[in-house]
């Protein structure tokens, strides 16, 4: 009996083992004649990606990896680069950094990986980009808001050398909701969640307050994710005679926060990051998301389209037609995917760009290359780096929307004062 | 707002707060009474049953429909999760080899609900009222889903203490709870009270998710473990095992909750629960109204 119970736990123990680090490989080499693969290195191009692909932030895992996906799969129908077809090799690391960790060193143990696509969520990104820069290697930088990703010592200092950011920066979000605030309300109510996002988004916001405007803020209170009443926090900020919200945090707890103030009748604007502006926040919030503001790169608000964000949105809706990712609108995508899918699409267009023009797969080639690129037109933005700036998105990206009702349907405007 | 006002909303809030504390609590009692086992597996319960009967709303089924079948279908679970993760336990009565268990089959659960509904928050409607709907009691707006709960943990209450108190049902659970074995020889099916204490307690778990999914407004396979653990510090608080207990704990420690992040910190507000259960377990590990327990070995 001892006997079997062993056995069973060792066959239970190598299944656990065998499925923990599934890869997700998506070759995307045409069908190669199945030789021996020696002429392999001169036929493809391999890069490496570890993303949140399931678990509860596949939103930007998944999304990341379409992105990418639909991004090899323009290349490669137009003949890759310089002839070589793109594959790419995805990890799962649901956002667990010690995962990303592990699966970086398993990519940067495959000498056929020219450069890595890094992880959602800044705790991953964190984890991750010691490993990249320690060996050279190229990282996009893709989700990972915490400015410490791209650059280690502030904006002002240099940036890591192999890291090239596609994320909206915390600093750009705070100075966008900052300078609205200060420019539009004397008393500001501050509300963040409790993790470095929310703690590191509110210090920026605070900050840009108390220098630009003289404005300290009526109150300052946070919440941890997920809990289901805000009334201690929210009537904080009432008795303290806030005109308006500034909240750092995720869509389904903006949700909760909106109905809160309704409740308590705290009848003031919601000012919010870009949790606003995600499906989450608009199914759990339903009418009452009428007002609220968020900041969210414009790109896909604008009417009509720019030819390269009409294209991205007909690829994907060929490929995966009106979803999720999609959003409620069949005509339009929903802003919300310039944050999970066209940044990774442009992450991975503007390599496989440099990798183009670098004509080489060697690490320093391709940054000097992606230093060199210049008004690369993408979906989120138009693109331009250099040696001191890796970051792409800026606060011109940037608008504010707020929801309207247009009929019957609640939609997203841009905020107009 | 004065300061009255406001020290009147925390408490009034902690109190509805409190509730679906109760409310969970009340599940773990059940199952304790007949076997002395925490069922670990209760908050995955609440959200499973909740998810179901969101994915039956999602298909177009009226709540009359979608509700039966949930419950149904967790009720049948919870005669599973007896049946594999406690009664081959029992045998061995100083094992505590059902935490692990319950907590196993808990974790099943989630992982389960992952793969069939994914990951992600997915709106839940609201349930007999909506989510804005309030009443005013001394000019104080309290959400009326969250006074829902409140009147639904008294009720439970108050039919757990009838019941245990006042029906054969009772004095059996409390045979089979002091001594199994002797109460067969007495002729109670020991077996089958406890299994229906599972499957009662399934159901109070499925009670509890669909009243207060549409609190949160959103789920997530995570949804029932993080209440889960407020809700058995709870039953901590108030005496596991004791149904008073189990109302005073959950509103005690919601007041506690909210007195906190309105006076002192929100950023403590979270925190303490765990605080109290440090100190309740140092101090009263019987709880408020827990009777102590003298076993004889």
């Amino acid at each position: 009996m001892k006997k079997f119970s062993v056995l069973v736990l060792g066959i239970i123990l190598l299944f656990v083992t065998a499925c923990s680090n599934s890869a997700i490989s998506t070759s995307k080499n045409t069908k190669s004649n199945p030789d021996d693969g020696s002429n392999k290195e001169t036929e493809t191009i391999k890069i490496g990606m570890t993303s949140a692909v399931t678990g509860p932030y596949s939103e930007y895992g998944e999304g990341n990896k379409r992105g990418v996906e639909l991004a090899i799969e323009k290349w490669n129908e137009n003949g890759g680069i310089n002839g070589k077809k793109i594959e790419v090799e995805i990890l799962d690391d649901q956002l667990v950094p010690d995962k990303a960790a592990n699966n970086i060193q398993q990519l940067l143990a495959d000498p056929e990986i020219v450069a890595i696509i890094g992880p959602a969520g800044s705790g991953p990104g964190l984890a991750t980009v010691p490993i990249t820069e320690a060996k050279g290697m190229v990282h996009m930088n893709i989700v990972p808001q915490t400015i410490e990703v791209t650059y280690p010592n502030g904006t002002d200092q240099a940036p890591r050398k192999n890291v090239f950011s596609f994320a909206l920066q915390n600093d750009v979000e705070a100075n966008v909701l900052g300078e609205f605030a200060g420019e539009h309300w004397e008393k500001v109510g501050l509300l963040h969640e409790s993790t470095a996002y929310g703690k590191s988004g509110m210090d920026l916001i605070a900050n840009i307050l108390e220098k630009d405007f003289n404005k300290k803020p009526v109150a300052r209170e946070e919440y941890n994710q997920g809990v289901s009443d805000m009334t201690s926090q929210l009537s904080k900020i009432k008795n303290a005679g806030a005109e308006v919200v500034v909240v750092v945090g995720l869509g389904a707890d903006l949700a909760n926060i909106k109905k809160g103030m309704d409740r308590l009748g705290l009848d003031v604007p919601l000012v919010a990051t870009n949790g606003a502006l995600s499906l989450p926040y608009l199914e759990g919030a339903g009418d009452l998301v009428l007002g609220t503001i968020g900041s969210m790169i414009g790109a896909l608000g604008k009417d009509p389209l720019s030819p390269e964000a009409q294209e991205f949105a007909d690829a994907y809706k060929e490929k995966y037609g009106v979803d999720r990712y999609w959003g409620n609108d069949e005509n339009n995508p929903q802003l919300f995917m310039s944050l999970n899918v066209a940044n990774a699409y442009d992450g991975a267009n503007v390599l496989f760009e440099a990798l183009k023009n670098a004509e080489s797969t060697k690490s320093e080639d391709i940054i000097k290359a992606l230093e060199s690129i210049q008004d690369f037109k993408g979906v989120n933005a138009t693109y331009s780096f250099s040696e001191t700036k890796h970051h792409a998105i800026s606060e011109e990206a940037l608008d504010l929307f707020e929801y309207v009702k247009e009929g019957d349907k609640i939609k997203l405007a841009p905020y107009k004062k | 707002m004065s300061s009255l006002q406001f020290a009147l909303e925390l408490i009034f809030t902690g109190l509805c707060v409190g509730a679906v504390y109760s409310l969970i609590a009340h599940g773990f009692n059940i199952t304790f009474w007949t076997t002395k086992v925490v069922n670990f597996g209760h908050g995955p319960f609440i959200m499973f049953c909740s998810m179901i009967v969101l994915s039956f709303l999602m298909k177009g089924l009226p709540w009359i429909v979608s509700i039966p079948i949930g419950f149904a279908i967790i009720v049948i679970i919870g005669l599973i999760l007896e049946r594999v993760s406690v009664r081959p336990l029992l045998k061995y009565p100083t094992s505590m080899g059902w935490i692990v268990s319950t907590l196993g089959v808990g974790l099943f659960l989630q992982a389960l609900a992952s793969k069939i509904w994914g990951a992600q928050a997915l709106a839940f409607p609201p349930f007999i009222f909506e989510a804005t709907d309030y009443v005013s009691i001394f000019g104080i707006r309290l959400s009326a889903q969250y006074l829902l709960v409140l009147v639904m943990a008294l009720v439970i209450m108050m039919l757990m203490e009838m019941v245990m108190n006042k029906t054969i049902w009772g004095k059996a659970m409390k045979a089979v709870a002091h001594d199994p074995n002797f109460a067969r020889v007495m002729g109670i099916k020991s077996k089958i009270v406890i299994t229906l204490s599972f499957m009662i307690s399934a159901f109070l778990a499925g009670v509890a998710g669909i009243l207060i999914a549409p609190i949160y407004g959103t789920i997530t396979p995570e949804f029932g473990m993080n209440i889960m653990v407020l809700g058995f510090v709870a039953a901590v608080l108030g005496g596991i095992g004791s149904s008073k207990g189990a109302l005073f704990g959950g509103l005690l420690l919601g007041v506690i909750e909210k007195l906190v992040g309105g006076y002192i910190s929100t950023s403590a507000e979270h925190g303490v629960a765990f605080l109290i259960l440090i100190i309740i377990l140092a101090l009263k590990p019987d709880g408020f109204f827990g009777v102590k327990v003298v076993q004889k070995v």
